[in-house]
């Protein structure tokens, strides 16, 4: 397997006022070609902002300290403006969080794409993009028919559906999904999950999902990234993940969430409340809410490392499921 | 109405029958005609004392509407609604108005909308007691502070004087949830009172309301359109499909048994936390509409894949098909079929 994003040690902070807001602090992960990666975390995780770096769309008051990004072997943050545009599109794209209320409405959603290509590959002519257009919409379960229609005429569904056929329109080798299906009903969304999945798998294409929903990211990754606080907490495939995991917030995390399929559990509460990431402290940012935190949690902060092959976690105590869940129950 | 109440005179707590609720639309911009949007269109069942229904089904299917008429923050277009054995469908008197609302309340959706931002969290809370003339200031303290900590809000008072914005989402919504009972109200509704919330969050809420439901042996109409989480909250689920109810059962019946086509499509594109499970969902044709002025038909006629001649030609009706599994499809009425 050839990686094709390999992300090393990235830190980017917000400067406020009040301090740094340590929003993604200091993450590693591997992206292989045409694999998928979902990354997992409850909201101000870090999550967005871990995909702004990564397409270098730095909000004013945002700065990367540290950390390399390498895309096919170059260092994204050594690019120059003029050839970081090269790469966004055509390299990777990006499907930004709630994109279908972005759809201008005032123009018909085929010019929208077609003004996208365009402006990318100043080579291809109106005619050669509508053409695109339409072999992207039938790629994406769109009618060719709609093309010439306005942003209200479409359902949610369908929007979705254009912004998908719109992050494929320059022919990425990757894309990063940003809560691809948040705003959908379930059936749309289960629909637009499996476009995408097969999509991907037939253009071979890598992926980054990103969402809040475990049970999502389950259906679509191969590999799942945990995000808490600013941090990458536990990384592996998805099957350990869920079947194996080691981090007291993993753990957590997997017995809170109802099922509908399956014996109906006792649901396991994690206590307390994710931390605030102004001048977060360099310990673990977990230690306050782990039934597991010893004192050198609370004042140290645990390195990121291989337990296994393939299997990364931050936590001076990786567990084993069965035992925590009871400590969890026990509060 | 006796000025006594009869409180524990029944089990039945709420009593809907065949309750409707329109909405006028303008069928196009130089049109006199009037339309109208059945967002609730002629439901009726019943909560116990301490008993959950959950309602579910995709946006605009009508859960809101349903709430807000139940607890008369919208007049029924046509229906009776009985509560504690009173015809409450039309509340007259001030007297009246006032019983009703001591003992129904809502919670809603996003607690970042759903406090006045301008009111201190003592404020909010005590709000209801105000109304309701309810003991003085000493009492209201006391009953908010012990109220407050019951939700999880500790110590209550660090937080009596702060506003909504210095909460984070979760607490807002423990102080919402503190505001609905505040008044031990007999019947509350809650409109997706966790959608907003995060994983960690959402659970501790999900457990606190459990617990609140069966200490004081609330009765709730709990709204949400995630399946799973009705399955850990309610005792029954009722679910709507544009306006109409089109299934209702046992919860865990529901969930391992559904019969309406709808439900079953529902139900089957729920995502399974569980990266080995090989799930296969039940097609329907199509998207969502909005009931406007509809044909006397079964309303999912168009999306269904099974749908027969009749469906076509009258509206199927509520039917129990066994052991109070009730459900609205000619599939299932014998006599039709
Ligand atoms: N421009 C900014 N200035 C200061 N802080 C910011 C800025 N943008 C984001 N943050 C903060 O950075 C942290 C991470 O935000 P981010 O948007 O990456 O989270 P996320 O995981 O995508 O969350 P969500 O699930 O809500 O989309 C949060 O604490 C957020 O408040
Ligand atoms: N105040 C209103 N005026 C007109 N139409 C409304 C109003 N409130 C809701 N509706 C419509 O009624 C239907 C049901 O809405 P709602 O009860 O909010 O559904 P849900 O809560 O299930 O998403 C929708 O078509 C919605 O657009
Ligand atoms: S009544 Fe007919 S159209 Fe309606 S759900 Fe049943 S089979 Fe389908
Ligand atoms: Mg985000
Ligand atoms: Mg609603």
């Amino acid at each position: 397997m050839k990686p094709i994003l390999e992300v090393e040690n990235l830190k980017m902070y917000y400067s406020t006022k009040l301090g740094y807001v340590k929003a993604v602090d200091g993450i590693s992960f591997v992206l292989n070609e045409g694999e998928s990666l979902g990354l997992v975390g409850e909201s101000g995780c870090g999550k967005t902002t871990t995909s702004m770096a990564i397409m270098r769309l730095l909000a004013e008051n945002a700065e990367i300290l540290s950390g390399h990004i390498y895309f096919k072997g170059k260092d994204l943050l050594k690019l120059n403006n003029e050839e970081m545009n090269k790469v966004r599109w055509a390299g990777i794209s990006m499907i930004f969080q709630a994109a279908m209320n972005s759809l201008n409405p005032v123009y018909k959603v085929g010019d929208q794409i077609i003004e996208a290509i365009i402006t990318h590959e100043p080579n291809v002519t109106f005619e050669e993009a509508r053409e695109r257009v339409v072999n992207l919409y039938k790629l994406v379960g769109l009618d060719p028919k709609r093309i010439d229609n306005y942003p209200h005429e479409y359902s949610g569904g369908m929007k979705q559906r254009a912004i998908i056929a719109m992050s494929l329109s320059c022919n990425p080798d990757m894309i990063i999904a940003d809560e691809p299906t948040t705003a959908l009903d379930v059936i749309v969304q289960d629909m637009i999950l499996k476009e995408m999945s097969r999509i991907q798998k037939k253009l071979n294409m890598s992926m980054i999902y990103i969402s809040h929903d475990i049970a999502v990211i389950a259906e679509v990754a191969e590999k799942i990234g945990i995000m808490y606080a600013g941090k990458l907490v536990e990384l592996s495939d998805s099957v350990t993940i869920f079947k194996r995991p080691a981090h007291p917030y993993t753990i957590g995390l997997m017995s809170s969430f109802p099922s509908v399929k399956g014996e109906k559990k006792e649901l396991v509460t994690i206590p307390g409340e994710p931390p605030n990431l102004l001048n977060a402290p360099d310990s673990c940012r977990f230690a306050p809410r782990c039934p597991f935190a010893t004192k050198e949690c609370l004042e140290k902060e645990p390195p990121y490392e291989e337990i296994e092959p393939n299997h990364f976690i931050a936590c001076f105590h990786p567990q084993n499921l069965r035992k925590q869940v009871n400590e969890y129950a026990k509060g | 109405m006796p000025k006594v109440e009869m409180a524990n005179a029944t089990d039945v707590v709420l009593k809907v029958e065949n309750l409707k609720k329109f909405f006028p639309v303008r069928k196009g911009v130089f049109s006199r005609a009037k339309s109208f949007l059945h967002a609730v269109d002629d439901i009726s069942f019943e909560i116990k004392r301490g008993e959950v229904l959950a309602l579910v089904g995709e946006s605009g299917c009508g859960k809101t509407t349903t709430g807000k008429t139940l607890v008369k923050l919208y007049e029924p277009t046509g229906g009776k609604i009985k509560f504690l054995d009173r015809d409450v469908t039309d509340l007259r008197s001030d007297v009246d108005k006032k019983w009703f609302h001591s003992k129904s309340q809502m919670i809603f959706q996003d607690p970042f909308e759903s406090l006045n931002p301008r009111k201190t969290i003592f404020d909010i809370v005590s709000e209801p007691m105000n109304i309701q003339n309810k003991g003085n200031l000493k009492y209201r303290e006391e009953k908010t502070m012990e109220i407050l900590k019951r939700v999880g809000i500790s110590p209550p008072n660090a937080f009596l004087w702060r506003y909504p914005h210095e909460l984070s989402g979760g607490q807002r919504q423990r102080v919402a949830i503190a505001r609905a009972l505040v008044m031990n109200p007999e019947f509350v509704v809650a409109d997706e009172p966790t959608s907003m919330l995060d994983v960690s969050i959402r659970t501790q809420v999900m457990k606190l309301m459990m617990d609140l439901i069966s200490d004081m042996n609330m009765s709730f109409l709990y709204i949400t359109h995630d399946f799973a989480v009705a399955r850990y909250m309610s005792d029954y689920i009722s679910v709507m499909y544009l306006g109409k109810m089109v299934e209702y059962g046992k919860t865990e019946e529901i969930i391992q048994n559904p019969l309406h086509p709808y439900t079953k499509a529902l139900i089957s594109s729920v995502p399974v936390p569980d990266p080995e499970f090989k799930r296969k969902s039940i097609q329907i044709k199509g998207g969502i509409g909005k009931a406007i002025d509809p044909l006397p038909r079964c309303r999912f006629y168009d999306r269904c894949l099974l749908a027969m001649d009749i469906c076509a030609k009258k509206e199927p009706p509520l039917l129990d098909v066994g052991s109070g599994h009730k459900v609205a499809c000619f599939l299932y009425d014998k006599k039709e079929k």
